[in-house]
């Protein structure tokens, strides 16, 4: 079958790079690759950490070190995502293996959305960003952590165990006799095959996007606040841009005022295309369907929250 | 998908990412900084491939879920029932075919922007060099239009690097900046005058020698300063096209 495949393109090469020399697909095609090249470090990084804690820290001791109340787990969780420095494609499979080590589904959701928006590299690129809009950081980490925390709370208390797929939660048998170091890397190597596919697929909508959503939406928005807010949001799901990077085009935009740009940069890292496509692959798709919209909303909510405060 | 495949593929996966990183073609996608980086990912990805095929050689011998292994495999999902790797195969054959260019012209018609920030002006202009010819950025070159009040352009001839845009009958020389990689790519723009600019193709790099017309970029020109061309001179595309 991959033979078939590989023989059929080398055959057909010519004709492809004749399809694809009209300027919107080349642009197209370039943010394609551009995406995946700068997503799979990560995602190889969050693999790999996922297969870590595999092998090496077991079960019980995750559980030790949270908090037996699951409510109370939540923002530690939110607190401790400063420590994966890294964007949200890393985090994805991370989360998942947590889950299989049995901690809570909510905690290790949390995590999920925290970890990608909370970590220094990724509030360093903003201070960066924001020269002249200092409280952009506090405000953007605020809101942030708010997201991550109010949904573990509500995963806690409206989830279901059965909207997340069963492969998720499969708890890993003990690895009796199999080396430690066979668990990590065929851990780490199924994950990466799982994950990576998705990432891929989340890269072809966000290529897509980048050339069909006409940029010149955004400069006609001006003093619009609510509509500034609801398209930068839905903008920040589109584009897909990774939590280092977008603090950078959110500076770009000098024509809005922050309040939605802080919106654009608190959406971005917990719901967007590529994410939506990686947790569809790790938890199912009766997942992602729930997941992703509330999420949405809940990060718009705590935006706004976290700008009036702070802006 | 069969744990061969899946293997063959993660090795084309990590030989792709080791030829962009390797050949310098990773620069048309993502910044400098990212290029060790890209070498441990491929580096990564093939080594896990390869333990795999390696223990599935030893262990299996034609029983490639032999019972070794297969614990650890059932517990991540469910035999048969997952395509999605398949995916991985796309960005593979685009970096081995298709090979897809910098972006360009077509990008910075894209947008009416011009993402030179205002930021930049509040630490101050450093003085530019005395000599006679001021190579510039073109970031820095509409910064310093639209932001700096001393006019330390004005009077000054200088030189900026960039492509051939035209849109609505008017010629530009553009860069495109990249804070993280190619997807959060904006443009920066002068309008070029003075000259008969029909020579030259869209896309073709060029080196402009010019002054710019003393407060050219204004919010009603969207910031696009216009930059008065006294010669042009093609040049091969540079290795790296973006701009800081």
């Amino acid at each position: 079958m991959l033979c078939v495949l590989l023989v059929l393109a080398l055959v057909l090469q010519d004709w492809l790079v004749g399809v694809l020399d009209v300027p919107v697909l080349r642009t197209a095609s370039t943010v394609f690759v551009a995406v995946c090249v700068q997503a799979l470090p990560f995602l190889v990084l969050g693999v790999l950490i996922s297969g870590a804690i595999a092998a090496f820290i077991p079960a019980s001791a995750l559980r030790r070190a949270l908090p037996k109340r699951t409510a109370l787990a939540v923002p530690v969780a939110g607190v401790a995502g400063v420590a994966l420095p890294g964007c949200e494609c890393a985090s994805v499979p991370v989360s998942r293996r947590l889950m299989q080590q049995g901690v809570a589904p909510a905690v290790a959701l949390t995590f999920l959305l925290a970890a990608p928006a909370v970590n220094p590299i990724v509030l360093v690129a903003t201070a960066v960003a924001f020269p002249n809009a200092p409280m952009m950081v506090p405000a953007r980490f605020v809101g942030a952590l708010l997201t991550a925390i109010v949904m573990g709370w509500l995963w806690t208390r409206f989830g279901k165990a059965e909207w997340i797929a069963e492969r998720a939660l499969r708890r890993l048998p003990d690895h009796d006799g199999t080396s430690r170091w066979v668990v990590f890397a065929e851990t780490a190597r199924h994950d990466l095959v799982d994950a990576g596919g998705f990432l891929v697929l989340g890269g072809v909508f966000a290529a897509a996007f980048n050339v069909l959503v006409p940029q010149a939406w955004l400069e006609t928005l001006g003093g619009q606040i609510v509509l500034a807010v609801v398209v930068l949001s839905l903008l920040a799901v589109v584009l897909a841009l990774c939590s280092e990077a977008d603090a950078f085009v959110a500076a770009s935009m000098s024509a809005l005022p922050l309040l939605p740009r802080l919106v654009f940069l608190v959406v971005g890292p917990a719901v967007d295309v590529k994410l939506i496509a990686l947790q569809a692959g790790a938890f199912g798709k009766k997942f992602a369907a729930r997941f992703a919209p509330a999420t949405f909303v809940v990060a718009i909510a705590s935006a706004l929250a976290a700008g009036a405060v702070f802006l | 998908m069969r744990r061969e495949t899946q293997n063959i593929l993660l090795v084309l996966l990590g030989g792709a990412l080791l030829k962009l990183a390797l050949t310098g073609t990773y620069l048309r996608y993502v910044k400098e900084s990212l290029q060790p980086w890209l070498v441990v990912t491929g580096a990564t990805m093939v080594v896990l491939a390869l333990v795999s095929i390696v223990r599935d050689i030893r262990g299996g011998q034609g029983d490639p879920n032999g019972v070794e292994h297969s614990a650890i495999e059932h517990a991540g999902h469910e035999h048969g029932t997952s395509r999605s790797p398949w995916m991985l195969l796309l960005p593979v054959l685009a970096v081995f075919l298709i090979s897809p260019p910098a972006l360009g012209a077509d990008t910075v018609n894209r947008s009416d922007r011009n993402a030179a920030q205002e930021a930049n002006a509040s630490n101050g202009f450093a003085a530019l060099p005395s000599d006679e010819v001021v190579p510039l950025s073109i970031g820095e070159f509409v910064t310093r239009t639209a932001w700096d009040d001393s006019g330390s352009l004005n009077d000054r001839t200088v030189k900026l690097t960039g492509f051939v845009v035209r849109k609505d009958g008017d010629v530009f020389v553009a860069r495109l900046t990249i804070s993280c990689c190619a997807a959060d790519a904006s443009p920066v723009k002068a309008k070029m005058v003075g000259q008969n600019f029909d020579a030259l193709p869209t896309d073709q790099w060029i080196e402009a020698t010019g002054r710019v017309v003393p407060g050219s970029a204004t919010k009603e020109t969207a910031f696009v300063p216009t930059f008065t061309v006294s010669q042009v001179v093609p040049i091969v595309t540079p290795e790296d096209t973006y701009e800081g």
